[in-house]
């Protein structure tokens, strides 16, 4: 009933996806079906590959059966975010490893102290920087955009925004403060409407 | 061209917390939504391979009690198979049984008088066949 109730966000938002879920499926799979695809894509975004990102999403999916099935439905969306996040986090380690080793520098900065979301804080007012695109234009800047970020603003970016995870939740799933979720998600919007603005 | 949008319905957040989202942000969403929903057939399928993996071992405690099952039902059947055969040889068994029993003894065992009363008609035979073949 309750897994039910908590996955309906994500079915609401893919009406036309083909895996539907039925009742004799176990909640467990049902739960996984659902964010199947949106974890895909996530995992993608950070490796820069498909490849990678199914290995990625097939070892959190393991790590979630094992170490989080038994908890209650509820607590499951978090928990398997926090559990890909990890293995993203770890993918991103090897990579720097043997990215050091093969003195080879990774495209985007895992710090970005420097930007100040204040200074590039939208005008409400106007339309936004995909407004005039078509949807195929559109879809490819934002993934190339979003492919721009830094790691822990491109994951506040999609689990606040796009998973729809509450503050609270995806600092859970970031293993870190709210603040500091809020602090990624500024500067990801930001940095995201400046890339995007090239667009135009 | 231009696919209908749908506003993101956060799952938890209320919309106090969210705040007015910008119109370029829900259509980043409803695109990325879009591209999840469009993955071609073989990543579903890898993806569909994966969860099956991941969910295995839950499913491994009930096949454990299957296959354990059967082997308690075959080793029971095995008992029972043992039990009425060891009953059959038995002093114990019934005069029908007994008497089956002799009659089968009578056949295929050791001391068939006839057997040994015509003992030298065989031999002759034999040693005729031999020298009609010779």
């Amino acid at each position: 009933m309750l897994a039910g109730s908590i996955f309906m966000s994500g079915l609401d938002r893919m009406p036309d996806a083909p895996a539907t879920p039925t009742d004799e499926s176990p909640a467990i799979e049902r739960f996984l079906r659902d964010v199947e695809r949106r974890a895909l894509r996530m995992a993608e975004f950070a490796t820069g590959s498909r490849e990678e990102g199914l290995d990625l999403v097939q070892d959190a999916m393991l790590g979630f059966v094992r170490n989080y099935a038994a908890k209650p439905s509820a607590e499951w969306s978090p928990l398997f975010w926090r559990v890909l996040d990890s293995r993203i986090n770890d993918w991103h380690r090897r990579q720097r490893v043997r990215g050091r080793w093969l003195g080879w520098f990774e495209r985007a900065a895992e710090d970005d102290e420097h930007d100040d979301p204040i200074a590039t804080a939208p005008d409400p007012g106007e339309p936004g920087p995909l407004a005039r695109l078509a949807d195929s234009e559109a879809g490819v800047a934002l993934e190339a955009a979003l492919r721009a970020l830094p790691l822990r603003q491109r994951q506040a970016f999609l689990l606040r925004l796009w998973e729809g995870l509450d503050v609270a939740d995806t600092a859970a799933a970031m293993r870190c403060s709210e603040g500091s979720v809020k602090t990624h998600l500024s500067r990801a919007l930001a940095n995201l409407r400046n890339t995007l603005e090239k667009h135009r | 061209m231009n696919t209908p949008r749908k506003p993101l319905q956060p799952r938890r957040s209320s919309a106090a917390e969210n705040g007015a989202r910008e119109a370029w942000v829900e259509r980043a969403v409803a695109l990325l939504d879009e591209s999840a929903r469009n993955l071609d057939a073989a990543t579903l399928s890898r993806l569909n391979r994966a969860r099956q993996t991941a969910l295995a071992p839950r499913r491994r405690p009930r096949q454990a009690w299957l296959v354990g099952g059967s082997l308690a039902a075959a080793a029971l059947a095995l008992v029972i198979g043992v039990g009425l055969g060891h009953r059959v040889s038995s002093p114990t068994a019934s005069p029908a049984d007994a008497a089956g029993q002799d009659e089968i003894d009578a056949l295929v065992g050791d001391d068939n008088p006839d057997l040994y009363e015509n003992l030298e008609f065989y031999a002759w035979l034999n040693a005729q066949q031999q020298d009609g073949n010779g």
